[in-house]
């Protein structure tokens, strides 16, 4: 069954009086467990796809399901509450919250849900040993590298447990080294606990490691690529 | 609730010398709204408590339509059922019957018309300051007879001194010519120098007698318990007495020129205070806006993280209270002792100065000082939390009125 569906979804953008469409009737389903990608050039709508997927955004046409329901009919109070439950977000930037430390990083969505306080912390400490981030808990994000902020960001996204991780270009401001080893962990949170990836990427190291492709230009779907990179 | 008071506290924070310099200036203007305020009252307290213990008291009671006219033909009476109304009023402090009236004073060749007061000398220090004015021999005493007690001035520019005699000439209330030996037995210094120059006081029964005046009076000045309830007073009086003999009127209507530079004063003092208030209000807008316009990236994280945008809103609104609280608790630590430490130690005017003697003119004591009423640490207190308050409505609308995407579209 899709956990996330686009379904004839339009955007089209207003800049003073000017029309830009961002989007053109894409239909779109990704399967619950998947480790996909939107590929494509700058300009080409994945960024713009990936924000209506999220909630983060309302299309122009056309409707988005998540987990079957049509986000349409939700108010922002309820959609702020369906991403804190279902969804969990990498960005570009990191985005941590500069005033709080990594682990409170991580435990502020936890605390959102309504998460103990010991549990809380317990969990936070977990997902840090999984993102190989032990003993660094107490540091502000200001005190990280790059790359051990994504790393943050990616627990961060995982400790509301997430039916869906939408990744929007988290290897942008990584060296190789750093995002290989980010994708590698992406890949096994993927395979150990079946939470469904999404990226929006054109960076290689992405888009061969993902097990489906979909290739996004001039705000359509070009073609779609299974299977992993030959 | 907690992760919105931990994200708002880490926030103010966060820039400190931001913070520190909205905390100043916060504290800062509940230290001035505080002090200006107690200086006003502290100061109109004291001129007024000077001024009408040289005059007519708190509350003055007269025949009807003694204060247009100001002549022994408006009188009235302190009877017995008077006295005993008065003594037993919990907001009168003291009061006292008087008689004023015009005569000529004169000695050899020297003549001056003066104000004569009569005067109760066992009363008069329970309303007035005159009492405590003797410069030279003594003060009015009760059962002695055809005594004056002459301004400095006066005495100096009749030439007599304290066991001379002077001549008193007036008109009596049965329109006789009325005349009299009286002997000077002291001299007041007056803070006013033309009162100075045309005040006489005789006894009470003195000035019955020498203007036929039978048991009449022309005024009962009363002294308050509090100045600030002169007019609650004079109004509670009124009402239980005969309007047709006797009338009260609060000292403001006595003395309408000081009621009215009170009102004036108060006037600039108060839109001083608006001006300093909105100049609060622009720094902590200031600082607020700022703040969530340098985070609106961050707000779109947290609201595409699941917070709720009401508690954005409440984030925004908690530090402008932190801000707006700490500057008030550092203002009022500041301004309370300060004003306490002036109330308790005025600062007295140098003699000479000009804003001395325009104390002196209306009677009052040249010194600085200051009242601390509860009311204006509470007052002040809310107005600058109020003011707060609406000046970080804006800016906490603008932050959870974002949208993510807004914020996520640039990436």
């Amino acid at each position: 069954m899709a956990i996330l569906e686009a379904i004839g979804v339009g955007k089209v953008y207003e800049t003073r009086g000017v029309e830009t469409v961002a989007l053109d009737a894409v239909d779109l389903a990704v399967e619950e467990g998947e480790f996909a990608a939107l590929a494509g050039p700058s300009g080409s709508g994945k960024t713009t796809l990936l924000n209506l997927l999220g909630a983060l955004d309302a299309p122009s046409s056309g409707e988005v399901r998540l987990d079957g329901e049509k986000l349409a009919d939700l108010s922002p109070a309820a959609l702020s509450e369906l991403r804190l439950r279902k969804l969990g977000f990498v960005f570009q930037a990191y985005n941590l919250i500069p005033v709080f430390s990594a682990a409170e990083n991580i435990e502020f969505v936890m605390e959102l849900q309504g998460v103990s306080a010991a549990e809380r912390r317990k969990r936070a400490e977990a997902l840090l040993a999984e993102v190989e981030l032990e003993g660094l808990g107490e540091k502000r994000p200001l005190e990280m590298s790059g790359g051990q902020q994504q790393r943050v960001a990616v627990a961060r996204a995982l400790a509301s447990r997430p039916r869906v991780i939408l990744a929007d270009e988290p290897t942008a401001n990584l060296d190789s080294k750093t995002a290989i080893r980010l994708l590698e962990l992406m890949a096994e949170l993927n395979r150990n606990h079946g939470v469904t990836f999404l990226f929006s990427s054109h960076d290689p190291l992405v888009l061969e490691r993902a097990r489906r492709r979909i290739w996004l230009r001039d705000g359509g779907i070009d073609r779609i690529e299974e299977g992993a990179v030959a | 609730m907690r992760l919105e008071w931990r994200l708002a506290w880490r926030n103010v924070w966060r820039n400190p010398r931001r913070t520190g310099l909205t905390v100043a200036a916060t504290s800062f203007a509940v230290f001035l709204v505080i002090a200006a305020t107690a200086l006003s009252v502290g100061m109109w307290d004291k001129i007024i408590d000077d001024s009408v213990g040289m005059a007519s008291g708190h509350v003055t009671l007269t025949g009807p339509g003694y204060l247009e006219e100001r002549t022994l033909e408006q009188f009235t009476y302190l009877d017995d059922a008077l006295v005993a109304r008065l003594s037993a009023d919990p907001g009168v402090a003291g009061f006292a019957p008087r008689i004023n009236a015009f005569g000529l004073l004169s000695e050899a060749d020297a003549t001056r018309g003066v104000m004569l007061l009569g005067v109760d000398p066992l009363r008069e220090a329970s309303v007035s300051t005159l009492p405590e004015r003797v410069r030279s021999g003594r003060f009015l005493e009760a059962g002695r007879e055809w005594e004056i007690v002459l301004g400095k001035r006066l005495a100096q520019v009749l030439g007599v001194g304290v066991g001379d005699a002077v001549l008193v000439y007036s008109v009596a209330y049965s329109l006789e010519s009325a005349y009299e030996i009286f002997r000077v037995v002291g001299t007041l210094g007056l803070p006013d120098p033309t009162l100075e120059r045309g005040l006489a006081l005789i006894s009470l029964d003195d000035a019955q007698r020498f203007f036929v005046y039978g048991d009449r009076v022309s005024e009962v000045a009363i002294r308050a318990r509090d100045a600030s309830e002169a007019g609650e007073l004079a109004r509670g009086l009124g009402a239980g007495l005969d309007a047709e003999r006797v009338e009260a009127h609060p000292w403001q209507e006595v003395m309408p020129d000081l009621a009215q530079s009170v009102v004036l004063d108060q006037a600039g003092m108060y839109m001083m205070l608006a001006i300093l208030v909105l100049v609060v209000a622009f720094g902590i807008f200031n600082t607020i806006l700022m703040a969530v316009l340098e985070r609106k990236r961050e707000f779109g994280v947290v609201l595409a993280l699941g917070l709720p945008p009401r508690s954005i809103f409440r984030v925004v609104y908690l530090e402008s209270i932190f801000l707006a609280g700490v500057g008030l608790l550092v203002g009022l630590m500041l301004a309370i002792p300060a004003v306490l430490y002036l109330q308790a130690n005025p600062i007295p005017l140098g003699d000479g100065e000009e804003i001395a003697a325009a104390f002196e003119m209306v009677g009052a004591e040249p010194v600085i000082t200051a009242k601390l009423q509860a009311s204006n640490p509470v007052f002040s207190s809310l107005m600058i939390l109020v003011v707060a308050l609406l000046a970080a409505l804006y800016p906490a609308l603008r932050a959870s009125r974002g949208k993510p995407v807004d914020v996520l579209r640039s990436l």
